[in-house]
């Protein structure tokens, strides 16, 4: 087998790097939500791909900038996350198989329904600059061609995720979120609504996700079924990165961007998806903490 | 072999604190020994690593001569050491007779497809839930029982598998004096059928009056050892307890 | 008499199905039959590790896809008839499920859910790409059935009814045995179980192989049944969701739930995909269904009727954290104060 080119490698690297950026706006909701609840999001790729079809929908029929649609997208899915979480998995807590199977059952209901509206065809928006690249030569031979979609994608979800850090460390609501991830009970002693934090978080969880679907509607195409191949990749990343660390979400997010492109150049890209499939199992059984994260066992 | 247990310099830590340093200890057979000292001086994370939840980073455990370091729990059972919970641990949903029957050692296929209870181990559970006065609720489901019932019964559940060690963690906590003199007698009347007990304990009544021997722990590192009297005018032991 | 109906009601239920499909005599019956019976026994050997262990795979379809691949390849290549090798190819799966077993079971909890699914995305993936082998995305098909068309579905039907009563019986074997109660064990406190001494690593990986058999015995005949295979629907997830889905319904950790939940769902899932012509809302309606269970009757059917009955029969149960009179005077026995009964005795026997 011929090794490819640095040109291909780098080229490769970069772009995972800027895919792994906006992966990381995709996890972080899924990670938050575990470190303060316990409580994995199996629906969070449906989610995405929700938020993905309001972009799609509202550019197809009123022309709007899929970037904007957050308006309508992060609202949406922050009250819906907070109803979720008060109504329905609140009954459920104590049994985290069975939260595990209440979120998978959320997920279906949502494909059914999305699959049932807007048919089963690939979808992507396809605004005027998604083909667009940035040529960056380096040295005298080398040139990247970094497309302008995922530069941008990259920056608003670094953006984006400043905004939520800067939220969790100098409000209140985010004090007390910390607080919560730390130590539940010594939260509650000071004070903390444990009930009122979780309803939020989980709103919180879903809005990032709305979020990352708008970016991601522009990046890639998607059908109601892409959920499962998402949540899987999110899954990935975040036990990976250590469930319930924002940090750990991030580099975890930047190392599979960059894993996921080299092994497409190396393997088919039919095959490559097995790298994440293959990471998550192993750091599940091997490494339950992640890199950077509490023990998955305790929860 | 007089010795039943041999802590050997071991040491253990969870992250960078220490919970245990170095420390060496051995057990009598046939006797009943006592740990005590304040919270925090690793008289739990013995226990764990005693029974095998964790490996010692460094040092020896032996039983009866033989070394238990890397042994599973399970395995560490089947050689001959049991113990109870500080927070009482039972199989709520199971009986109180089941509880008595998970215990047993079994081998082989009968465990597959044979009964589940066999009328000679019921008898023997049986027995023992008389001397522990429950042998009345034996269908009930453990959740069911008063608190000190649970405590009789996680104790009468673990002798079934026929321990030579019991390690007993706090077994005298949240329970009325007269169940504790009842529990005394209890471990009183086990130990002189030859079953050695190793006893974490903050009731100092109960330790002084039960124990034939105590060793004193605190922040991981053995400080005093001795007979009950020696302990209780101990300077070093009274500093610590008293001390901040 | 209703004592004698309890007892020995499955013998009755037993005659009504072997008589069903001469009644009820076309092939669409026939086929709703079998797939009743396939779904309740994959069910039931699901449920000995999701329902009696406690550990829910939620990626079990990776089973049932490898023994419908193993065989169709062995139909194929080697001849062999899939109602006589599906038994035994399924051993071959059994096999695998508790080599992998071995790894998967570090994991607990919620880990061991999405390991699960991790596990079936790869064999999936696998599948897909190992074209030479599996036949790649198209897929495999399979010989037809040698007896005569006018018996059609009939065999599958009566065939899948013995499979489903051997699955049956050897399940409550299981669970009346010890090993099952040490399973029992594990899931209500597995660390406890360590710590008395049961084997938990070894009893967890024989339930999972036994639950795979089972499970992969269901995927041969099916492919058989179906007589074409291909990976998306061999590996999909949707059946595994169906084993959890039917098996809570019923009574997970009871011997008859996953049954019945079979006999109730199936059906009615049928119904609706004849309602709405295929279309995914069907995906919609297993989850809402399945949402519906875990929020308002999470135990199951007969568990929950259990339940009602044990609250009707013992209304009293002492459920105050103190001793109550009799327990104190049951254990201080005599007149000696605080002694045991035995204690009691010695001291007599001490007394000059």
């Amino acid at each position: 087998m011929q090794l490819p080119s640095l040109n291909v490698v780098l080229q490769v690297a970069m772009v995972g790097l800027l895919t792994g950026g906006v992966y990381a706006l995709m996890a972080v909701g899924l990670t938050l939500i575990f470190g303060v609840m316990r409580v994995i999001n199996i629906a969070h790729g449906a989610f995405l791909i929700l938020s993905a079809y309001i972009a799609y929908w509202l550019f197809t029929l009123f022309g709007l900038e899929p970037v904007l649609s957050v308006v309508v997208s992060v609202p949406l899915l922050f009250v819906f996350g907070m109803f979720f979480q008060r109504f329905a998995l609140s009954r459920i807590k104590n049994d985290l198989g069975l939260v595990v199977l209440l979120t998978f059952a959320l997920a279906l209901v949502l494909v059914g329904l999305m699959g049932t509206f807007w048919q089963t065809t690939g979808r992507s928006v396809s605004t005027w600059y998604v083909n667009e690249v940035l040529i960056i030569p380096v040295g005298a031979t080398l040139k990247l061609r970094l497309p302008w979609v995922k530069i941008g994608g990259s920056v608003l979800a670094i953006v984006a995720l400043g905004i939520l850090w800067a939220h969790l460390k100098f409000s209140d609501m985010g004090r007390a979120i910390r607080a919560t991830i730390q130590n539940p009970t010594a939260a509650q002693l000071v004070g903390v609504n444990i009930a009122q934090i979780q309803a939020f978080t989980f709103g919180i969880g879903l809005a990032t996700v709305a979020a990352g679907g708008a970016l991601f509607s522009v990046i890639w195409t998607f059908t109601p079924g892409s959920h499962d191949e998402w949540i899987s990749k999110l899954l990935s990343i975040i036990v990976l990165g250590g469930m319930g660390s924002l940090p750990g979400a991030l580099i975890a997010a930047l190392i599979m961007g960059v894993a996921e492109g080299l092994a497409a150049v190396f393997m088919t890209s039919y095959i490559s998806p097995i790298v994440f499939y293959l990471i998550l199992f192993l750091t599940l059984i091997l490494r339950p903490q992640g890199l950077l994260g509490s023990r998955l066992r305790e929860g | 072999m007089s010795k039943i247990l041999e802590i050997d310099r071991v040491t253990h830590s969870f992250g960078g604190i220490v919970a245990v340093q170095d420390c060496s200890l051995s057990l009598e057979r046939g006797k009943i020994t006592g740990l005590i000292g304040p919270n925090g001086s690793g008289k739990t994370t013995l226990f764990n690593l005693i029974t095998g939840v964790h490996t010692a980073h460094s040092g020896q455990i032996r039983l009866m001569g033989r070394s238990v370091n890397n042994l599973r729990p399970s395995q560490i059972c089947a050689q001959g050491i049991c113990r109870t919970f500080q927070i009482t641990r039972l199989f709520w949903e199971m009986s109180v007779l089941e509880n008595m029957i998970v215990p047993i050692r079994h081998v082989g296929l009968r465990a597959l497809f044979g009964a589940s209870i066999y009328s000679d181990e019921a008898d023997r559970a049986m027995r023992l839930l008389e001397r522990v006065g429950l042998d009345h609720l034996r269908d009930q489901p453990a959740r069911r029982l008063s608190f000190g019932q649970q405590k009789l019964l996680e104790l009468a559940a673990v002798l079934m598998s026929g321990p030579d060690l019991v390690l007993l963690d706090e077994p005298a906590s949240g329970v009325n004096p007269t169940m504790i003199r009842f529990i005394m007698n209890l471990i009183r009347n086990l130990n002189s059928e030859g079953v050695s007990f190793f006893i974490v304990e903050h009731n100092m009544h109960f330790v002084m009056e039960l124990c034939d021997y105590v060793y004193v722990l605190d922040q991981g590192v053995e400080i005093a050892n001795g007979t009950p009297e020696i302990i209780q005018s101990n300077p070093a032991v009274l500093e610590v307890y008293l001390g901040n | 008499m209703t004592l004698i109906l309890r007892r020995w009601w499955p013998l009755p239920a037993l005659i009504l199905l072997l008589i069903f499909p001469l009644v009820f005599a076309e092939p669409y019956y026939h086929l709703l039959g079998f797939n009743v019976f396939l779904f309740a026994t994959m069910a039931t050997g699901w449920n000995i590790m999701g329902g009696y262990a406690g550990y829910r795979s939620l990626g079990h379809s990776a089973f049932y896809g490898l023994g419908a691949y193993a065989a169709a390849i062995a139909a194929n290549q080697l001849g062999w008839n899939p109602l006589i090798s599906s038994p035994i190819l399924a051993l071959g799966v059994a096999v695998f499920a508790m080599l992998l077993g071995w790894a998967m079971l570090r994991a607990t909890g919620a880990a061991f859910v999405i390991a699960s699914i991790a596990m079936l995305l790869i064999v999936r993936l696998l599948a897909n790409n190992f074209e030479n082998i599996t036949g790649g995305a198209p897929g495999l098909s399979l010989p037809i059935p040698p007896w005569p068309p006018m018996l059609s579905r009939l065999p599958f039907y009566y065939y899948m009814l013995g499979v489903l009563i051997v699955a049956i019986i050897v399940s409550g074997f299981l669970r009346r045995s010890r090993f099952g109660l040490g399973l029992l064990a594990i899931r209500d406190d597995e660390g406890k179980a360590e710590m008395v001494g049961v084997n938990t690593t070894l009893y967890k990986i024989l339930a999972f192989g036994i639950s795979a058999y089972f499970v992969a015995l269901g995927g041969g005949v099916w492919a058989y049944a179906q007589t074409h295979i291909s990976p998306p629907f061999a590996f999909g997830i949707t059946v595994g969701v169906q084993l959890i889905l039917y098996t809570m319904l019923g009574g997970s950790g009871t011997v008859w739930g996953p049954t019945l939940g079979a006999f109730i769902l199936v059906p009615l899932s049928d119904l609706i995909l004849f309602q709405f012509g295929g279309s995914p809302i069907h995906l919609a309606v297993l989850g809402a269904v399945m949402m519906a269970i875990i929020l308002f009757m999470p135990r199951g059917i007969i568990p929950s009727i259990r339940g009602w009955q044990e609250a009707r029969a013992a209304p009293r149960a002492t459920h105050t954290g103190a001793l109550s009179m009799e327990d104190l005077q049951r254990m201080q026995g005599g007149k000696t104060e605080g002694g045991s009964p035995s204690e009691a005795a010695a001291a007599e026997h001490e007394r000059p």
